[in-house]
C-alpha cells in the first residue's frame, strides 16, 4: 500500500518538473518556465534592482579575485619543486610541505573511501526505496540537514572523543579521515539524493515495462544518469574536507613527520597554514605558499570534476 | 524484510569500526605523546625532531589544543607530557610536576630617537587606550603617538592584555602587526611609534644596530637576564608538565628539552632559555 502511494507521488512530482527538466543535467539551473506569467513591459523602476543585482555579483567576484590575487601575490615566490618535496624545518619557517601534502591526501582518501559508499547507499535508499513523505525519509532528511549545519569544531570534539578515545585510534590520519567523513556525509547524501531524484520517472517506468529488475535499473540507468549530481556533492564535500582545520586539530593532529601508516598522526595543509600564521613568528611567507598550494589543489579538483561531468554527459 | 537489510548494513558498519579499533596496536616505551599550548608546540616539535634524530626508533608526537588541554591530558594520562604556557595556579602546583624549558617575555619598544626612556604602567595603559595621544604628555617631543598592536590570536597579545588587564577591543591601535619582526621594523622606521615585542628578538636586533630601545616594565629592566630569572613581570614560563614524577623516556626527553643542547632552538623560536643546572649527561640509556 505504502509502495503504491510512493509511486503515485513521484509521478506527480515528475509531471511538475517536466517543463524545466533537461535530461541528464540535474545540476543545471531551471530555465524560465513558459507557463509563468511574464509582465509585458518592465516598469522603469526595475533599473534599480538590475543595478543592485549586478553590483552584488561584481562585489562577490571582486572579493574572490582579491583573496586569490593576494594569495598568489604573496605565495607565488615560495612555490618551487623543493617546497613541494621537502619536509618543514624550523617549525615550518623553512623547508617544504611534503609530509603535510601526503597527510592531507591520506586524510582525504580515508574520508572519501568511507563517505562515498555510505553516502551513495543512503542516497539510493532515500531516493529510490523510501516514499518522499514517509516518516523515515523525513526524519533522515531532517537530521542530515541539521548535521550539515553543525559547526566543524563540534565534529572535531566528537571525533576526538569517539574515534580517538573510545575506539582507541588516537591522534591519527584514520581518526581525522573518519571525522571528516561524518562531516561530509550530509552534503554528499543530500546532493546524491537530489541527483537521483532529478532522473525522470519515465526512465524507471520504461525500465519496469521492459521487465528489468530494480537492481539493473539502478546500476545501468539511474546511477549513470545521476553522476553529474553525485559529482556536485563530491566537489562540495572535498572542498569542505580540504579546508577543514578545527575538526582535524583534535583528530589527525599536529605532527609534521612523514606519515608511515594510517595510524600515524599527520598534519593537514589547513592546520599547517593556521599554525604558521598564528603560532610561528616569521612563518607568514610559507603560510602564503601553503595557502596557494591548497587553493590550486581545490581548483584542480573542481576543474577535473567539471570535466568528468561534461564528458559523461556527452557519452551518455 | 527491507528493515532487516537495513539493520544488517548498520551492524556491518559498526563491526567494521570495532575491527579497526582492534587492529590498533600501541607500541609503548618508544613513543611519547605531548599535548597542550599552541605557543609551546612549535618549540617542542623542533626539540622532538632533534631528540628523534639522536635516538633512532623513538617517536615523539606533539599535539596542540591549549594549555588547559595539556593539563587535562597529562592528568588523564592521554599524553605523557602536557605543555603549558603560563604559571601553574592553585592546586595545580600540587597535582603536577612542572619543568620549565624556556620563558617568554615581552616589553615595550620605542625608536632610539624618542627621548622618552621610561613609561609607567598607567601611562602605557593610557597610550594604548587612546587617552594619551601625544608624546608631549609623557615628557617627550610634541608629536602624535603611533600605537602598534598585535593581531588577534598572537600569544604576545594575550600576555600583554593579561598583564595590563585590558580587552583587545579597548585598544586604539594605529597599526596592527603580525609577528615580532614586523613590529620591530615598524618602530625602527617611525620615531613616534610604540610597540611591544618578544624581548629575545628585540635584543638580537638591538645588538645588530636596529634603532630601537627596550623600556623597563614596573621598574624592572627588560633583558633576557631578568626574563631568565623570572623577575621581569611581563613574562611567562613555558612548561612541560607530568602527572607523576617522570621516568624512562619521559624523563630523558624532559632532561633533553632543558639542556643547553637545545638553546639554539629556543632562541630561534624567539624564547629565552632558562639558566638550568649544567646538564652534562644528556643520555641515560
Amino acid at each position: 500500500m505504502a509502495k503504491k502511494k510512493g509511486v503515485q507521488k513521484s509521478e506527480v512530482r515528475s509531471q511538475k518538473s517536466e517543463v524545466n527538466f533537461l535530461p541528464c543535467s540535474p545540476a543545471s539551473p531551471a530555465s524560465p518556465s513558459p507557463h509563468l506569467p511574464i509582465s509585458p513591459s518592465p516598469p522603469p523602476l526595475s533599473l534599480l534592482p538590475t543595478i543592485t543585482v549586478w553590483a552584488i555579483a561584481l562585489l562577490v567576484t571582486a572579493t574572490f579575485a582579491w583573496i586569490v590575487g593576494d594569495i598568489i601575490w604573496h605565495g607565488a615566490g615560495t612555490i618551487s619543486w623543493e617546497f613541494l618535496t621537502t619536509a618543514p624545518k624550523n617549525s615550518g619557517r623553512e623547508g617544504g610541505i611534503a609530509p603535510i601534502l601526503v597527510a592531507t591526501g591520506l586524510i582525504l582518501g580515508v574520508c572519501l573511501a568511507v563517505s562515498l559508499p555510505l553516502g551513495i547507499g543512503t542516497a539510493i535508499l532515500l531516493a529510490e526505496f523510501t516514499p518522499t513523505d514517509s516518516w523515515f525519509g523525513r526524519l533522515v532528511r531532517r537530521s542530515l540537514d541539521v548535521l550539515a549545519g553543525v559547526p566543524s569544531i563540534v565534529f572535531g570534539l566528537f571525533g576526538n572523543v569517539f574515534f580517538a578515545r573510545t575506539l582507541g585510534l588516537g591522534f591519527s590520519i584514520l581518526s581525522g579521515g573518519l571525522t571528516l567523513a561524518c562531516m561530509v556525509l550530509p552534503i554528499l547524501i543530500r546532493s546524491a539524493e537530489e541527483g537521483l531524484r532529478a532522473v525522470p520517472n519515465d526512465y524507471r517506468l520504461a525500465a519496469a515495462s521492459l521487465g528489468l529488475s530494480r537492481t539493473t535499473t539502478l546500476w545501468q540507468l539511474l546511477l549513470p544518469a545521476a553522476v553529474p549530481g553525485l559529482l556536485v556533492g563530491l566537489v562540495l564535500g572535498i572542498g569542505r574536507a580540504m579546508a577543514e582545520t578545527a575538526a582535524l586539530i583534535f583528530t589527525s593532529g599536529y605532527v609534521d613527520r612523514m606519515p608511515q601508516s594510517l595510524f600515524d598522526s599527520g598534519r593537514a595543509l589547513s592546520i599547517h597554514i593556521f599554525d604558521l600564521s598564528m603560532n610561528v613568528s616569521g612563518g607568514d611567507t610559507n603560510a602564503y605558499g601553503s595557502a596557494l598550494v591548497l587553493v590550486v589543489l581545490l581548483l584542480l579538483i573542481n576543474g577535473t570534476a567539471a570535466q568528468i561531468a561534461d564528458r559523461w554527459l556527452h557519452k551518455f | 524484510m527491507k528493515n532487516q537489510q537495513k539493520y544488517t548494513a548498520l551492524a556491518v558498519t559498526l563491526s567494521l569500526g570495532m575491527l579497526l579499533s582492534a587492529c590498533q596496536q600501541n607500541s609503548p616505551k618508544t613513543q611519547l605523546t605531548l599535548t597542550g599550548s599552541s605557543t609551546v608546540a612549535p618549540l617542542t616539535s623542533e626539540i622532538a625532531k632533534r631528540f628523534e634524530a639522536k635516538h633512532p626508533g623513538v617517536r615523539i608526537d606533539v599535539q596542540t589544543g591549549g594549555s588547559s588541554r595539556g593539563l587535562a591530558d597529562a592528568r588523564s594520562r592521554l599524553a605523557n607530557i602536557g605543555m603549558v604556557s603560563r604559571n601553574l595556579k592553585g592546586n595545580e602546583t600540587g597535582e603536577f610536576q612542572s619543568f620549565a624549558i624556556a620563558r617568554d617575555g615581552i616589553s615595550i619598544i620605542l625608536n632610539t630617537n624618542n627621548p622618552v626612556k621610561i613609561l609607567s604602567n598607567e601611562q602605557i595603559l593610557n597610550i594604548y587606550q587612546g587617552k594619551i595621544e601625544n608624546w608631549k604628555q609623557v615628557g617627550g617631543k610634541d608629536a602624535p603617538i603611533t600605537v602598534v598592536n598585535k593581531a588577534e590570536g598572537r600569544s604576545t597579545l594575550e600576555l600583554f592584555l593579561g598583564y595590563f588587564k585590558l580587552e583587545n577591543s579597548q585598544i586604539k591601535a594605529d597599526v596592527v602587526i603580525g609577528d615580532n619582526q614586523q613590529g620591530i621594523k615598524t618602530v625602527a622606521g617611525n620615531p613616534n611609534a610604540i610597540g611591544y615585542v618578544s624581548i629575545g628578538t628585540a635584543e638580537y636586533d638591538i645588538e645588530r644596530g636596529v634603532p630601537i630601545q627596550l623600556l623597563p616594565i614596573g621598574g624592572v629592566e627588560a633583558s633576557t637576564k631578568t626574563v631568565q630569572n623570572g623577575t621581569f613581570p611581563l613574562s611567562r614560563p613555558l612548561l612541560l608538565v607530568t602527572a607523576k614524577p617522570p621516568s624512562g623516556l619521559t624523563k630523558e626527553f624532559i632532561d633533553f628539552a632543558q639542556s643547553q643542547e637545545v638553546y639554539d632552538i629556543v632562541k630561534q623560536q624567539n624564547f629565552v632559555p632558562i639558566a638550568t643546572k649544567n646538564v652534562a649527561k644528556t643520555s641515560v640509556r
